[in-house]
């Protein structure tokens, strides 16, 4: 501890700390550009020179560090002209084009001109300009407006993990710029919008479009992966114009993902679900509330009637909130049906009765940054959850700050691609998905061997597995670390033996005293599997159909789809348009695709994420209520509305004045279930191999995973999303087949052919192909697992 | 003593003579009556009247769609929305003035990065119908049109105090 | 394109000076062997290729390439003059050299004479003050000029 005095004041402070965060903390107000409380300091823009006593010049607080009994002027004379010479300074290239700059309104330099410049330039000489360059459809160049602070390269080297921006040149030459004309591909770019401090660098899908005193500012929970990211929706009107991160330690810290970030645009969709539509005689007519909704009811009425009501069936997408999938399964459940399900993208759910009621967190991200040694499991962790993978990379490098490579902890994965993390991993294990067991019994052997025990029944099966360098490194690496933990992700979740894997995991977790996390699950994946929504459930005896079984059931005679899109999101989507035709089908939801109008009889306009109020549970079992930032268009109503009336008119007497009245509930459900022990699982049964044949990976789309997300024109436009339409083959596969980048080749599976486009891959392994799921080919072809037929 | 000699006054007619008496002097008197509309009154630069849009002499409208007179407008009577164009530049698609809610401030111009909107010398306007004074781009930007050399000559008078 | 086994022998040289998971710290050194065998400038290919070959980001390659005033991204003559015209020097009459060089050769500062053969670049203090005005011819420094001197220079050069 030491004591310092700025302004006259005494604080006491931490030695190391520099003299900006004192100041910050005590709220005493210091210029700056350059600093950054989550960069790395570099002290390059000058602008927060103040006075310390017995120092010859001027220092920058973001660069000194506290010594005891050191005096500090941040308004002396001598203070506030260097500020002001800087300010000069600064201001000399800076165009002056604040009125059609989109940072206008909210922009640093503006903020601090207003208190530290001259009311007119002295600089009679020809200001600089500087090209700027288009590096993708979601952040807008203005590089003559740049000061060089380098946050946005910071940005990149530190926590995008890739180093895509740099500072070419020197002195007046110096441009901040990409290489050559490539374009940002981080998942986490737009938070380069939001450290700019200028206006060079903006978002694209709102430039021009609103000024920031326009705005209102509203909470709300991100819709997209199960962290559930804290965020502002930025509102004109009736309309979302952007969104920002809301700064939560605990969760986001103050980043976003593009995914949360640019999701809004799918809230304009051209297909946009506006008024409720009936089918009659196959003809869609639009008609009102009253009408839609008696006819839904009638239906499923009748249908419970003839068919009986294990022919009835529910299932909701991962984002909807708890309270719309509590009314669901509270309407489905009345009239005696539990074919109720939310985990479209798992197959096998084998193991539902034993393993935990949802797929979490076992620690807080917090935590996470203090991992000696992780095991990635199925799971591209850097662009399925961004964010996690954020506080994994802070582990692993030792120091903020240091791009060095040496690393603290270590990490391991077992995925069916080579992902091209953005932490270094310290070794792998990658093979196609028949592999993956194999894989993962090595590891749990190697530990056995080292000591641990396992039941008799597990030992038996993994017995005859080899144990090769890599998984007995890996085992003696958990087993050894303090901190272990493992990640099983969305590729793990999805494979047609996820029950073995999970039973695996479990066991290899325990085995090495190692936390348990599951990633990528659905926005409130945690909250649909409290509040019942899943065909068995804590109150629930015998099981219901899961959401395949439900699309693939001839037997389904009536199905609610709640914000869902069964021909994108489904585990297999191939079958589904054609098998949902044969049943009435009542699709609640924001939008209306074009399958939904092919299959669906009753069309419902539901409210979507920004529209509702409701809550996510997130992996750490966090209850986050949020209310609605702006309203549906036209009749669209939140779906727990629509719910509550069709509950009502199928004889369910639920009355709830609003939707904060159905969370009461939930909490108390929430409570009763109490904390989930993750390392839950079913015992392991086999390790089967899957059929042999080139392998499909259906990893989802990272701009795939959702209705909304589709629909959000900057990020489909990305590269990540680009890269989703082909086929992924490894080099020595394309060479197999004697194919060429770019050549479009026959993929066939479950009897479906389509044509696509070939892209060579060294991430995927030789006999195994990548077909991204929730795309357009996904919901021709097949599962998202199976053997692939490739012709040329 | 004062009601007597307002007595006497009222019966002397004196009230009369005095109130002719003004009449007589303005009889007489050089008028100032300026006979509308066939005699207007001098009207100043800086008048404040109907709104304008104002263009570049190439063509190319000035507005960029910075919405500071949006602002600004204490009556709320200026509504803009704004998209890139296709050539990339910033440029409003939409620029309402409600002549209802204006109040002629003139603090629209005033805010004026580019000197776009603009108040002319137009005063004598009427609408027919109700909604005839919500003026939208194009209405603005035609009367800029045509109003351009006198808005241009004033705007240049004013320059030097501007 | 990609690097030729001669400069990647140089590069391997660079890197075993440094610690094993320091590779990018040859950057200078490579980018140097790498602008030699292309006679004597880079280009954005080649930049990149060093880059893949040190297993660094191409724009931090980039960022020192720009930066120092030896790395030419431009093809240059056979000869580089680089003249300073820094303090000491323009004391004791780079103008003079650099207005008889400019006469001389018939090309700007910045330029390169049409045969290839010159190429002229001011560049700043070299460190050599002591015997100012002075130029480097590629990697030779040549002090106390006059004028007589650098013709002698330049008749000498094949």
């Amino acid at each position: 501890m030491a004591s310092i005095e700025i302004d006259g004041k005494i604080f006491e402070a931490e030695n190391g700390q520099m003299l900006i965060e004192v100041a910050d903390a005590a709220g005493i107000p210091i210029p700056r550009f350059c600093y950054h409380e989550k960069l790395s300091v570099s002290a390059n823009c000058r602008m927060c020179l103040v006075e310390v006593e017995n120092a010859p010049k001027p220092l920058p607080a973001c660069a000194t560090p506290i010594m005891d009994g050191m005096k500090v002027h941040t308004r002396s004379d001598l203070a506030r002209e260097a500020q002001n010479s800087v300010m000069e300074f600064l201001l000399i290239n800076h165009p002056l084009d604040c009125p059609i700059c989109d940072q206008g309104g909210e922009c640093e330099l503006q903020d601090v001109a207003i208190g530290y410049g001259q009311d007119a330039s002295r600089f009679a000489e020809i200001k600089r300009a500087v090209p700027s360059k288009d590096i993708g459809p979601l952040i807008a160049t203005d590089m003559t407006r740049c000061i060089h602070c380098t946050r946005c390269v910071r940005f990149g080297v530190e926590i995008g993990g890739v180093k895509e921006m740099g500072a070419p040149g020197r002195g007046e030459h110096t441009k901040i710029t990409t290489f050559l004309d490539a374009g940002i591909s981080s998942e986490l770019s737009g938070n380069m919008i939001d450290v700019c401090p200028v206006g060079a660098l903006t978002s694209k899908p709102f430039r021009f479009s609103a000024r920031a005193w326009e705005l209102t500012q509203r909470d709300g929970i991100a819709a997209h992966d199960s962290l559930g990211a804290n965020i502002h929706y930025h509102v004109r009107g009736q309309q979302v114009m952007r969104v920002s991160p809301k700064s939560n330690e605990d969760l986001n810290e103050v980043w976003l993902s593009d995914r949360d970030r640019f999701s809004y645009q799918g809230l304009s969709a051209e297909d946009r679900l506006l008024k409720p539509q009936i089918k009659v005689d196959g003809q869609w007519q639009e008609t009102d509330w009253q009408t839609a909704l008696q006819a839904a009811a009638d239906n499923l009425q009748q249908i419970q009637s003839t068919e009986g009501a294990s022919s009835l069936a529910a299932l909701a997408s991962g984002n909807s909130t708890s309270e719309e999938g509590y009314l669901l399964q509270k309407t489905l459940r009345h009239l005696g049906s539990d074919n109720i399900d939310h985990r479209l993208n798992q197959i096998d759910v084998s193991d539902q009765a034993s393993a935990p009621l949802y797929a979490g967190f076992g620690q807080s991200p917090e935590a996470m940054e203090n991992i000696n040694s992780a095991l990635i499991i199925g799971s591209n962790l850097r662009k399925e959850q961004a964010l996690i993978n954020h506080r994994l990379r802070k582990a692993v490098l030792k120091d903020r700050g240091l791009i060095s490579e040496e690393c603290i902890g270590d990490v391991w994965a077992v995925n069916p691609l080579d992902y091209e993390l953005n932490l270094p991993l310290k070794g792998k294990l990658i093979s196609t998905p028949d592999q993956t067991l194999s894989d993962l019994a090595g590891i749990l052997k190697a530990l056995q061997e080292s000591g641990a025990s396992i039941d008799a029944q597990t030992a038996d099966i993994i017995a005859s597995v080899d144990v090769n360098e890599t998984q007995k490194a890996i085992a003696e690496s958990l087993q050894a670390a303090e901190n272990s933990s493992l990640f099983v992700g969305q590729l793990a979740a999805s494979h047609p033996q996820f029950s073995q894997i999970r039973s695996l995991a479990t066991q290899i977790a325990k085995a090495s005293n190692s936390v348990l996390n599951y990633v990528g699950f659905s926005a409130n994946h945690a909250g649909l599997s409290l509040a019942g929504v899943l065909p068995l459930g804590q109150a629930v005896d015998t099981a219901g159909l899961d959401a395949n079984n439900i699309l693939n059931s001839a037997d389904i005679k009536g199905l609610v789809l709640l914000n869902l899109e069964p021909e994108q999101d489904a585990w297999n989507s191939a079958a589904v348009v054609d098998k949902l035709k044969q049943s009435f089908v009542i699709s609640i939801s924001p939008y209306a695709s074009d399958a939904a109008k092919d299959y669906a009889d009753v069309l419902l306009p539901s409210a979507a994420f920004a529209e509702t109020s409701g809550s996510y549970v997130n992996a750490l079992g966090q209850q986050q209520s949020f209310s609605a930032a702006v309203k549906a268009p036209a009749d669209a109503r939140p779906a727990w509305k629509i719910l509550r009336v069709l509950a009502n008119l199928l004889g369910l007497n639920i009355d709830y004045d609003n939707s904060a009245q159905i969370t009461a509930e939930l909490v108390d459900i929430a409570k009763q279930a109490g904390d989930i022990d993750n390392l839950q699982a079913a015992s392991l049964n086999n390790l089967e191999m899957l059929k042999s044949g080139i392998q499909r990976i259906g990893e989802r789309g990272l701009y795939h995973v959702d209705s909304v997300v589709r629909r959000a024109r900057a990020l489909q436009a990305t590269e990540d999303a680009r890269l989703c339409e082909a086929i992924h083959l490894s080099p020595a596969q394309a060479q197999d087949l004697q194919v060429f980048a770019g050549q479009s080749l026959k993929v066939k599976q479950d009897g479906n052919e389509i044509t696509m486009q070939v892209m060579i891959n060294a991430q995927v392994p030789q006999g195994a192909a990548l077909v991204y799921a929730g795309t357009a080919a996904h919901s021709q072809l097949g599962g998202c697992y199976g053997v692939l037929e490739l012709s040329a | 003593m004062k009601s007597l000699s307002s007595y006497v006054k009222s019966f002397a007619l004196a009230e009369l003579v005095k109130g002719l008496g003004v009449t007589g002097r303005y009889l007489f008197k050089p008028k100032f009556t300026v006979q509308y509309p066939e005699e207007k009154t001098p009207m100043s630069p800086r008048f404040r009247g109907h709104h304008a849009l104002r263009r570049y002499e190439n063509g190319e409208e000035r507005c960029i769609a910075c919405k500071l007179c949006e602002a600004v407008c204490p009556a709320q009577a200026i509504t803009i929305e704004a998209q890139p164009r296709e050539d990339g530049s910033r440029r409003t698609t939409r620029y309402d003035v409600d002549l209802y809610k204006c109040i002629f401030c003139g603090f629209c111009e005033e805010a004026c990065p580019v000197d776009a909107i603009v108040e002319t010398r137009l005063f004598e306007y009427h609408g027919e119908e109700a909604g005839d004074l919500l003026l939208n781009k194009e209405k603005l930007l035609a009367l800029g049109d045509k109003l351009e050399a006198e808005i241009a000559a004033d705007r240049e008078q004013q320059a030097s105090v501007r | 394109m990609s690097l030729s086994p001669e400069v990647t022998a140089k590069i391997d040289h660079w890197i075993s000076k440094y610690p094993p998971e320091r590779k990018q710290s040859a950057v200078m050194g490579a980018l140097a062997a790498v602008q030699d065998d292309n006679g004597g400038w880079l280009t954005p290919e080649l930049i990149d290729e060093v880059a893949k070959y040190l297993e660094m980001p191409a724009i931090s390659v980039q960022e020192v390439a720009t930066f120092y005033g030896m790395y030419e991204h431009k093809p240059v003559g056979k000869y580089k003059i680089g003249i300073c015209t820094n303090i000491s020097c323009l004391l004791c009459g780079s103008d003079d050299v650099v207005s008889h060089l400019e006469k001389k050769l018939d090309i700007k500062m910045g330029e390169t004479s049409e045969d290839q053969r010159f190429t002229l670049k001011e560049v700043e203090c070299l460190g050599a003050c002591g015997g100012a005005p002075m130029f480097q011819i590629n990697r030779d420094y040549y002090e106390n000029l006059t004028l007589d001197k650098i013709d002698t220079i330049l008749d000498e050069l094949d």
